[in-house]
């Protein structure tokens, strides 16, 4: 009898993470953990499943901090257990579920049906619980109960708290518990009815703009209460240079601050939506140029800690209307670590192992959750890529339920072709 | 014979496809003044109008223009308010394409929704508007009236005034007139231009430019696509951009009046050169601008149908 648990991943390299590069070697895979890692590795025998990596890297099965799976309240949209496959054929096995569901996940009983629902996927799912009840802005959650419960973090996240001496309380409460603030940064006031950027593109379109002093003043109100109360704050989804400055000098005086960038902040800029496509409305929207230069500026001196998907799945009637009617956001599971390998590898000359950090070690230092390593010991979560290999994005091919993905049409670099959770083969030819 | 299939933005037009628009739109205008004010040309063709917002003239100008040309054109308004998915507009477009059209006509509240539904048609379209985007179809009326008052477009100085930010035609006609050699200063405050206006020539006050503007173009000021009320007053307006007597009095000899219509009278222009434009004579064109407009978009509508 073939024992499912049992994984020889042979002829291929794999990044490792003491020595921060990728190696030759075989892993074998036993009880759902990294046994032996070696050369010619050779256990024969029908109890154990072969994968001929020739060609192929194993990397740490990556962890997307930023994601929304929509259940309860859309599941029209995304299940958690949709958002899991779609996540473990990006090479995905940790999220982090954002709360803005129907109802918001701001009750002891909503984290646990998270988590339980999540344990029932082959992806670790990280329930994010609201900073506000009901995500109104007007009283913080439960935060302990929340904790024990199992939150990860907590975060308003599209719902910002325009309430500075809310957010003030919250922080100091928040060092109870030691939960990261995930705080999607946006001044209401400043970002009105904007629908996208505003700068030389949104004037010719005449589309409502959205400034950086949108999330600038915001992030620059946090960080200020940051270090009033030494809070843990971790800003998601950067789009700005004056952004990232922001937090730049926050760093080096000592704050206790962590941010990330999603990909298509990083691939795009505001050109794009000359072309009115509805993919391409998402909140941050995407920015300049010079912004877009400035994010991978962050990236190199590592300001910026992580890259997270902000995975929003909407259903064509939303986002097949016009461009003030479409819902804000793009899917990013499934492509996620192509457009990253794409963007910062291909293009711009990042080394892999600068990357792969980025996407597995960075998120789970900031939520303070189980690393994924290909190392001796540990759970075995890994994907294997193949760098070389190209791809045209196409809708008949995610499996996400929702296909709004502003990557679509797009050749991207680098193909998951197996991924591996908790020492199962959950994605990929068996 | 245009390059493209639709018109959507002045941009869609080259500087000999515009000179050709305008001088169709001159044997169109002596059709016009005709006592049969109609030819064959579109003969069988079917024009469909769809405005997803209220318009008046502009949706007669095309009723007008399709009509003269023998075209059978209907009509199709709804209140964008009563769509609230945008489902519902694609099914629209859906259903009256299915009875056949040859072109469609339309205006859209929303920035972007013309060239949308441009994507998934196959017939041409002219856009009539679309939010706060592009709106080519009056920049052509009016370079054309300009063209017909001065008998020449290069070096003309021309001042945008008032609510450039919420503005399709400020957009449209700065495009179109810096194109055709027009010097083009935008005046306006700053919570009605662009976060970033430093490509444009800019004056915030009307006195700045009165004396020495041959065209005085007059936007609407657009209370309804004002997001959220920035400028404080009427009074304040009047101070700053309106045109009254007194103002009137000291532009140049050969200088002209313009607007776009509908005039918010007591804002944009006050109520006295209203009366004063109903005389002959007179430098203000705003009535000619809504007869050429007849006689461009029969252009346009030969252009685009006559000739597939």
């Amino acid at each position: 009898m073939k024992m499912e648990n049992a994984i020889l991943i042979k002829n291929g390299f794999f990044f490792n993470s003491r020595q921060n590069k990728i190696v030759p070697g075989d892993i074998y895979i036993e009880n759902g953990k990294v046994a032996e890692i070696g050369k010619d590795i050779s256990y024969a025998g029908e109890d154990v499943s072969v994968i001929d990596a020739s060609g192929l890297t194993a990397i740490p099965g990556l962890i997307d901090m930023h994601v929304h799976l929509r259940e309860p309240g859309f599941e029209d949209e995304e299940t958690i257990a949709s958002g899991a496959r779609a996540a473990l054929k990006g090479g995905v096995t940790a999220l982090a579920a954002m709360p803005n569901t129907n109802p918001p996940a701001d009750s002891e009983q909503l984290i646990k049906y998270i988590l339980t629902a999540g344990s029932a996927t082959d992806c670790r799912i990280y329930p994010i619980a609201c900073l506000t009840k009901g995500q109104e802005g007007k009283e913080m959650t439960e935060m302990g109960i929340l904790s024990e419960a199992g939150a990860a973090g907590f975060s308003d996240d599209g719902m910002p708290v325009m309430d500075g001496k809310l957010m003030y309380e919250i922080m100091k409460y928040s060092l109870q518990f030691g939960k990261p603030l995930i705080l999607h940064e946006e001044d209401l006031y400043f970002s009105g009815p904007g629908l996208m950027h505003e700068g030389e593109f949104s004037t010719r379109l005449g589309l409502e703009g959205i400034p950086s002093l949108a999330d600038e003043v915001m992030i620059a109100r946090d960080i200020m209460l940051a270090e009033k109360t030494g809070a843990r704050i971790h800003i998601t989804h950067l789009s700005s240079s004056g952004g990232v400055e922001l937090v730049r000098q926050a760093k080096s005086s000592g704050a206790n601050i962590s941010c990330d960038v999603t990909p298509h902040h990083l691939f795009f800029n505001d050109s794009i939506l000359e072309t009115f496509n509805t993919n391409f409305k998402v909140k941050p929207p995407i920015r300049s140029r010079a912004d877009q230069a400035a994010l991978m500026e962050g990236l190199k001196d590592g300001t910026i800690d992580a890259i997270a998907s902000d995975h929003a799945p909407h259903l064509d009637t939303e986002k097949n209307t016009t461009f003030k009617l479409a819902s804000f956001g793009t899917t990013g599971l499934e492509t996620f670590f192509a457009a990253c390998y794409t963007r910062l590898v291909s293009e711009n000359g990042m080394g892999i192992e600068k990357l792969i950090p980025l996407l597995t070690e960075g998120p789970a230092k900031i939520l303070g959750i189980e690393k994924n390593r290909i190392e001796k010991g540990h759970r075995a979560c890994i994907a294997l890529v193949d760098t070389d290999a190209e791809f045209v994005v196409k809708r008949e091919d995610f499996i996400s339920k929702s296909k709004n993905s502003a990557f679509l049409g797009l050749k991207l670099r680098g193909v998951v072709r197996y991924t591996i959770s908790g020492g199962k083969i959950v994605y990929g030819k068996k | 014979m245009l390059s493209k299939k639709s018109i959507l933005s002045v941009d869609d037009l080259d500087t000999g496809e515009i000179m050709q628009v305008l001088e169709s739109a001159d044997s169109f205008m002596d059709i016009s003044r005709r006592e049969i004010k109609k030819v064959p040309t579109l003969r069988g063709k079917t024009v469909a109008s769809l405005f997803f917002e209220p318009s008046t003239r502009t949706r007669i100008s095309f009723e007008i223009a399709a009509k003269r040309l023998s075209a059978d054109i209907v009509n199709f308004s709804a209140q964008a308010s009563s769509l609230l998915k945008g489902e519902t507009i694609m099914d629209t477009l859906r259903t009256i394409l299915s009875m056949q059209v040859d072109l469609l006509v339309i205006r859209h509240r929303d920035s972007g929704t013309v060239k949308l539904m441009d994507s998934v048609v196959n017939v041409p379209v002219i856009n009539a508007g679309d939010g706060k985007h592009q709106h080519p179809t009056q920049a052509l009326l009016d370079i054309y009236t300009i063209k017909n008052h001065f008998n020449r477009l290069e070096g003309l100085k021309v001042a945008l005034v008032g609510d450039y930010i919420n503005s399709r035609v400020a957009r449209s006609c700065q495009s179109l007139f810096e194109k055709m050699g027009l010097e083009v200063t935008i005046v306006a405050p700053a919570m009605l231009l662009p976060e970033d206006w430093s490509g444009f020539k800019v004056e915030h006050s009307i006195d700045r430019i009165i004396e020495d503007t041959d065209i005085l173009y007059m936007l609407r000021m657009q209370f309804e696509r004002q997001d959220r009320k920035l400028y404080p007053s009427v009074r304040e307006y009047n101070r700053y951009l309106s045109l009254d007597m007194k103002r009137l009095s000291r532009m140049k000899k050969d200088s002209v009046v313009m607007h776009p219509g509908p005039v918010n009278r007591g804002i944009e222009i006050y109520d006295e050169i209203m009366e004063l434009a109903k005389e002959k004579g007179n430098n203000i064109l705003i009535d000619e601008q809504v007869t050429a407009g007849v006689a461009v978009r029969m252009a346009l509508l030969y252009l685009v149908l006559g000739q597939s």
